[in-house]
């Protein structure tokens, strides 16, 4: 969450994410770049079944993923991966389920819906989610062609955003010529 | 007082809070105009469409400007977190925010201390934070969609992106299953309201009611109106209804206003809202069982 700062948050941050790297010297410009940029973030010594690097970690906000990833890169700050803190959390999901509306396609992913027709690809509806972005997705979206429209991992920020984006490249892949799978 | 706390997607609305007007085809809160599009303004809309058929008084709100970075959704947390108790609102319903466990948390300890306490409903980023923090069972009602149930059900899911594929990939036949389910695993609310080709209503694991009439499978695509439903349950608990009651009459309202709309999979929320006053005067009476309201009056 933006907006907080670690000395204030430090004993109730409960962000159900964890930032891996392979150097601690990663970790620590990490955690001084999300800061920066108005993440909460924490430094953490990762649990054993997720130590893949180094000893250190930066507790995140797990729904912010696709923005702490985008910030991560936009800094140039290498890190291995941005997991579930929680053991036995399913990988993300990466399989879509299609339904068929005559002129129209809704393709889900997740908890995200994206509909569009057949002929022309414009996007018609987009539906579900919880997180903040998706209303503004939705804005941004609808009344797109499937070509043209933002992709939600760029003008989004959450998890939410990410099955979108998930649904977006089913829908373009079916309207390029794909089969449903 | 009805009291309805969630994100506008409006980049720069600052925290507005108060009575909810309609204009045209806006909401103004405080003076500021909210677009009735999927999300808050959504369900804020149907809440008034409700109210102001049932000659209540209008639902008070909580918004916020955020399009997804979190600082609109904090300003919501800590306003009810620090005035929750002096409003002490008899429902308060949680809707799109950053999921934020911690600050869920520190709201729902808020809460406990208000007398009376509020009966909290939730859907949305709410209800992802209240079940990843494990606090459902301090929440009156949820309004999952199917992918939503199957993450309730999971019991180690903190987001539906992670619920496992076997879930995702649950019909509609397991859907009492999943109910259950999520019960054991401590990460439903008093009542699930689960909205699908066929919605569910259920009560600690007992399935009360099921409605599929009328069919109108494009209203899975709208967005908004899952956000329609726990807008018009807000609104029908806050008129007296029992909680299990307006639940079943919340989702026959919607999907009966969805066929009079005669929707595609292209039609905008705001269409669909807009068929509720002829919803209610067609059928509430019936459907509320006791005649209590007949024409936008109340009849003892």
């Amino acid at each position: 969450m933006k907006g907080s700062t670690d000395k204030n948050t430090k004993e109730r941050f409960e962000g159900g994410g964890l930032v891996l790297f392979s150097a601690v010297r990663q970790a620590l410009d990490a955690h001084r770049v999300l800061q920066e940029a108005g993440y909460t973030a924490r430094l953490v010594a990762p649990p054993p079944q997720l130590r893949k690097g180094c000893d250190l970690a930066v507790a995140v906000n797990l729904m912010e993923k696709p923005a702490i990833e985008r910030c991560l890169e936009q800094k140039g700050i290498s890190y291995l991966s941005l997991e579930p803190l929680k053991a036995g959390t399913s990988p993300l999901l990466e399989i879509v389920a299609v339904v068929d509306f005559d002129r129209w396609l809704m393709v889900k992913a997740g908890n995200m819906k994206l509909t569009f027709a057949k002929d022309g690809g414009e996007i018609v509806n987009t539906s579900g989610g919880g997180c903040p972005d998706i209303p503004y997705l939705h804005a941004e979206l609808v009344g797109r062609s499937l070509t043209e429209a933002p992709r939600p991992k760029q003008a989004g920020f959450t998890l939410c955003a990410l099955m979108l984006e998930q649904a977006l490249e089913e829908a373009l892949r079916l309207w390029q010529g794909g089969e449903k799978q | 007082m009805m009291l309805i706390a969630g994100t506008i997607p409006i980049r720069d609305l600052p925290l507005v809070t108060g009575g909810v007007k309609g204009d045209g085809d806006n909401l103004v809160i405080d003076g500021y105009p909210i677009p009735c599009t999927q999300g808050t303004g959504a369900m804020i809309s149907a809440a008034l469409a409700t109210t102001d058929y049932l000659k209540l008084d209008p639902p008070q709100a909580v918004v916020a400007g955020d399009i997804g970075d979190g600082e609109g959704s904090r300003q919501i947390y800590e306003y009810l977190i620090q005035n929750v108790a002096r409003l002490t609102p008899g429902v308060l319903a949680l809707h799109y925010c950053l999921p934020d466990m911690a600050l869920m948390r520190r709201l729902c300890q808020a809460v406990r201390e208000c007398r009376p306490r509020p009966l909290m409903i939730s859907d949305a980023g709410s209800m992802y934070a209240a079940k990843a923090a494990g606090l459902a069972n301090e929440f009156a009602a949820f309004t999952p969609d199917m992918a939503e149930l199957a993450f309730l059900a999971d019991g180690e899911a903190t987001h539906p992106a992670y619920i496992n594929r076997h879930l995702f990939c649950a019909d509609i036949g397991r859907v009492p299953g999943l109910i259950i389910a999520a019960y054991r695993q401590r990460s439903a609310a008093r009542l699930l309201l689960v909205k699908g080709a066929t919605d569910y209503i259920a009560r600690y694991g007992d399935i009360l009611a099921t409605i599929t009439e009328p069919r109108v499978p494009e209203l899975e695509a709208i967005g908004g109106t899952g956000d329609t439903i726990t807008g018009l349950l807000a609104a029908f608990v806050s008129g007296g209804l029992e909680l299990h009651e307006a639940a079943i009459i919340a989702a026959r309202v919607n999907r009966t206003a969805g066929k009079m709309a005669r929707v595609t999979v292209a039609t905008r929320v705001g269409q669909i809202i807009a068929q509720f006053p002829a919803v209610f005067r067609e059928y509430l009476c019936a459907w509320s069982g006791t005649c209590l309201i007949k024409g936008g009056s109340y009849h003892e």
